[in-house]
C-alpha cells in the first residue's frame, strides 16, 4: 500500500511540476487575476444589486469560466503528452499499475486547479477586503449599515469551486481513457461540462408532474443520475455575503456529491484505460 | 512454461482492427520462444515484423490476442514481473524539463527502490552509462546519444535481471553506439539477461549469445550466433607476405588432399572499426 502511494504521488509530483511549468496555466492565471482586480472598476455595472455582490460575482464567473477551460484543456493535455510523446512507455513498463499512473496524473493536474483556485480566492479576498473598508468608511458617513463578507465563506467557496475542478477533471480524464485523440477528448469534454451545468433542468422537469412518456422520464433520470449538478457548487455569493442563508449541512451535501462523482468518473477511467493500448 | 527461461513466449498471437470494418491485421502469428537466463539475445527482423509488438505484449503494453507468456517464471503484464524487468524504447523521450539525474532518480522512486538506496542506485546506473557528468544538465540539452544513454541509466536503475533494450543504438554514430555495447557487455558480466531489437547487425553480431529472426510476424530463425552463422563446409585461413610462388604452391597442395581453393582476397577491417579507430577518445557529450 505504501509503495502504490508512494509511486501515485511521484507521478503526480512530475505531472504537477510540467503543469505548472505551461504557458497556459500562466496565460489563465493572469487573465483570471486580471478579471478579479477589474471587478472593482467595473462595479458601477452592478445592475442594482449591492456592489460587493457584483465584485464576488464577477471575480467568480472568471473563477468558473477560465477554471472550467483550465480544468478541462491541461487534464487532457497531460494525458495526451504522454501517449504522444510515448513517455507512458518508459513509465508503464516500470512496476506501476494503470490506476497509480490515472490517479497520479489526476493528483498533480488537481494540485494545480488548487494553486489556480487558492491564489484567485487569495486575490479576490484582498481586493473583498479593501472594498470593504472603503465601504465601511462611507457607510459611517452616511450613516447607513456597513456591508460585510465572510472570509470562511470565501474559503469554503474555494474548497467548492477546487472540488468542481476535480470533478471536471476527473471526468475528462475519463473520457481521456477511451478516446484517441485530445481534440476528441476536449470537445467532448466541453459537452460534459456544458450538461453539468444544465443538469439543474433535467432534475427540475423530473420533480414536476408532467404527462411526458415513459421514454422521457426515463433518460431525465439517468441525465439527473448519470450527469453530475456542476450549478450547485455556485454558492459563492451566498457563502461570502450571506452565510448564515445557507447550512453547513447543504455545503456538506455538495461536497460529499462531488466526491461521489470525482471517485465514480475516476473509477470508470481506471476501468477503461486498463485494456488500453500504449 | 520454463522458469530457467528469462522470458517464455508460447503461441503468441496478435491481431490488429483496422479501419472502420475492423479488418483483422495479425502482427505477430503464433510465436513461441525461450530466451534463456544470462545471455545477450538478439530480436531481429524488417520493419513490421512484429518486433516492437512483441516486446510490447510482454511488457504488458499492449494485450494479446492468444498465447501465453511469462518472464522470469511470473505472468507477464504483472507488477513482479515488470519490477525484474528494466526497459529503454526505441527512440525515448523524456521529460525535457527534468535533469538526467531527477529523470533516474524519478523512475528509481517509480521501480520502488528503497529510499536508503536511491542515491548509490542512481550514481551507479548513471556511472555505468557513462551519464555522470552530464547527470546535471536538463534532458532538453542532450544529443541523440545521451538520450539514448540516460534512457540506458534509467532502465537499469532498479537492478533488474532482465533488460529489454529497443534499437538502443538508432541514431547514434558509431562512437556511441560501440559505448552502448560495451554497457551491454558490461550487464552481461553482471549476469544480466539482455533482449536487444536492432537494425544493426554488426552490433548484434559482436554482442549477442543467441539471436532469432522474425518475418511477417513469425520466427524464422532462432539459434546460437555462432551456429546460425557458420559455413561448416569453408574455411578462412590467413596468411601474411603470400608471394605468387608460394601461392601456387599452396593451392596445388590443397588440390592434392582434394580441396579447391575458392577465393583469395585481402582481409577487411570493417568501415566502423576504421571510424572507431581515427576518431578514439571522442565522446558525444
Amino acid at each position: 500500500m505504501n509503495a502504490r502511494l508512494n509511486r501515485t504521488s511521484w507521478i503526480a509530483r512530475i505531472t504537477f511540476l510540467e503543469a505548472i511549468r505551461q504557458r497556459f496555466f500562466a496565460f489563465l492565471l493572469v487573465l483570471s487575476a486580471a478579471m478579479v482586480v477589474s471587478s472593482v472598476s467595473l462595479r458601477f455595472m452592478d445592475f442594482g444589486h449591492s456592489e460587493l455582490k457584483f465584485v464576488a460575482d464577477f471575480a467568480f464567473g472568471g473563477m468558473f469560466l477560465f477554471g472550467s477551460v483550465l480544468a478541462l484543456v491541461m487534464t487532457a493535455q497531460l494525458f495526451f503528452a504522454e501517449i504522444e510523446n510515448r513517455t507512458a512507455l518508459t513509465l508503464l513498463a516500470k512496476p506501476l499499475s494503470r490506476t497509480e499512473f490515472l490517479l497520479g496524473k489526476f493528483l498533480g493536474t488537481w494540485a494545480v486547479l488548487g494553486v489556480f483556485v487558492f491564489s484567485l480566492a487569495f486575490l479576490q479576498g484582498i481586493i473583498l477586503w479593501s472594498r470593504t473598508q472603503e465601504l465601511i468608511v462611507m457607510a459611517a458617513e452616511t450613516g447607513r449599515v456597513a456591508p460585510d463578507f465572510s472570509v470562511s465563506g470565501l474559503a469554503s467557496f474555494a474548497v467548492l469551486q477546487w472540488l468542481r475542478l476535480g470533478v471536471v477533471a476527473a471526468m475528462v480524464l475519463m473520457v481521456s481513457a477511451v478516446a484517441r485523440t485530445f481534440l476528441f477528448t476536449v470537445i467532448v469534454g466541453a459537452m460534459a461540462i456544458v450538461a453539468g451545468q444544465l443538469q439543474w433542468l433535467a432534475q427540475e422537469a423530473l420533480l414536476k408532474p408532467s404527462d411526458a412518456s415513459v421514454v422521457t422520464k426515463s433518460l431525465l433520470w439517468v441525465s439527473s443520475r448519470v450527469i453530475p449538478n456542476l450549478q450547485q457548487f455556485n454558492i459563492g455569493d451566498t457563502l461570502v455575503l450571506d452565510p448564515t442563508a445557507i447550512s453547513g449541512a447543504a455545503v456538506w451535501s455538495v461536497i460529499l456529491s462531488g466526491l461521489f462523482y470525482l471517485v465514480a468518473f475516476l473509477a470508470l477511467a481506471s476501468l477503461a484505460f486498463r485494456r488500453r493500448e500504449i | 512454461m520454463s522458469t530457467s527461461s528469462a522470458i517464455s513466449v508460447q503461441g503468441l498471437t496478435k491481431d490488429f482492427r483496422v479501419g472502420l470494418r475492423g479488418i483483422k491485421l495479425r502482427a505477430v502469428d503464433n510465436l513461441s520462444l525461450e530466451i534463456p537466463r544470462g545471455q545477450v539475445f538478439g530480436l531481429l527482423g524488417p520493419n513490421g515484423c512484429g518486433k516492437s509488438t512483441t516486446l510490447k505484449i510482454v511488457l504488458g503494453l499492449i494485450p494479446a490476442t492468444s498465447g501465453a507468456i511469462s518472464i522470469l517464471g511470473f505472468p507477464s503484464a504483472t507488477t513482479e514481473a515488470r519490477q525484474r524487468t528494466g526497459f529503454l524504447p526505441e527512440a525515448p523521450y523524456f521529460h525535457k524539463f527534468l535533469t538526467g539525474r531527477e529523470l533516474v532518480q524519478y523512475c528509481a522512486r517509480l521501480s520502488g527502490v528503497p529510499s536508503a538506496q536511491v542515491h548509490d542506485a542512481v550514481e551507479a546506473s548513471l556511472e555505468l552509462a557513462a551519464m555522470t557528468e552530464a547527470a546535471s544538465r536538463p534532458i532538453g540539452t542532450y544529443s541523440k546519444g545521451m538520450l539514448q544513454r540516460i534512457g540506458l541509466a534509467q532502465a537499469i536503475v532498479h537492478d533488474p535481471e532482465l533488460v529489454i533494450l529497443d534499437e538502443p543504438t538508432a541514431g547514434v554514430d558509431p562512437v556511441g553506439s560501440a559505448a552502448i555495447g560495451r554497457m551491454i557487455n558490461a550487464m552481461r558480466a553482471k549476469g544480466k539477461t539482455i533482449v536487444l531489437c536492432s537494425h544493426l547487425l554488426g552490433q548484434v553480431e559482436q554482442v549477442c549469445d543467441r539471436v532469432a529472426i522474425m518475418d511477417r510476424g513469425r520466427l524464422v530463425l532462432e539459434g546460437r550466433v555462432d551456429e546460425v552463422l557458420a559455413q561448416r563446409d569453408r574455411h578462412v585461413i590467413t596468411v601474411a607476405y603470400l608471394t605468387p610462388q608460394a601461392r601456387q604452391a599452396a593451392e596445388a597442395a590443397l588440390a592434392a588432399h582434394g580441396a579447391t581453393v575458392t577465393s583469395i582476397t585481402h582481409p577487411r577491417r570493417s568501415l566502423e572499426d576504421l571510424f572507431r579507430e581515427l576518431v578514439t577518445g571522442s565522446r558525444d557529450a
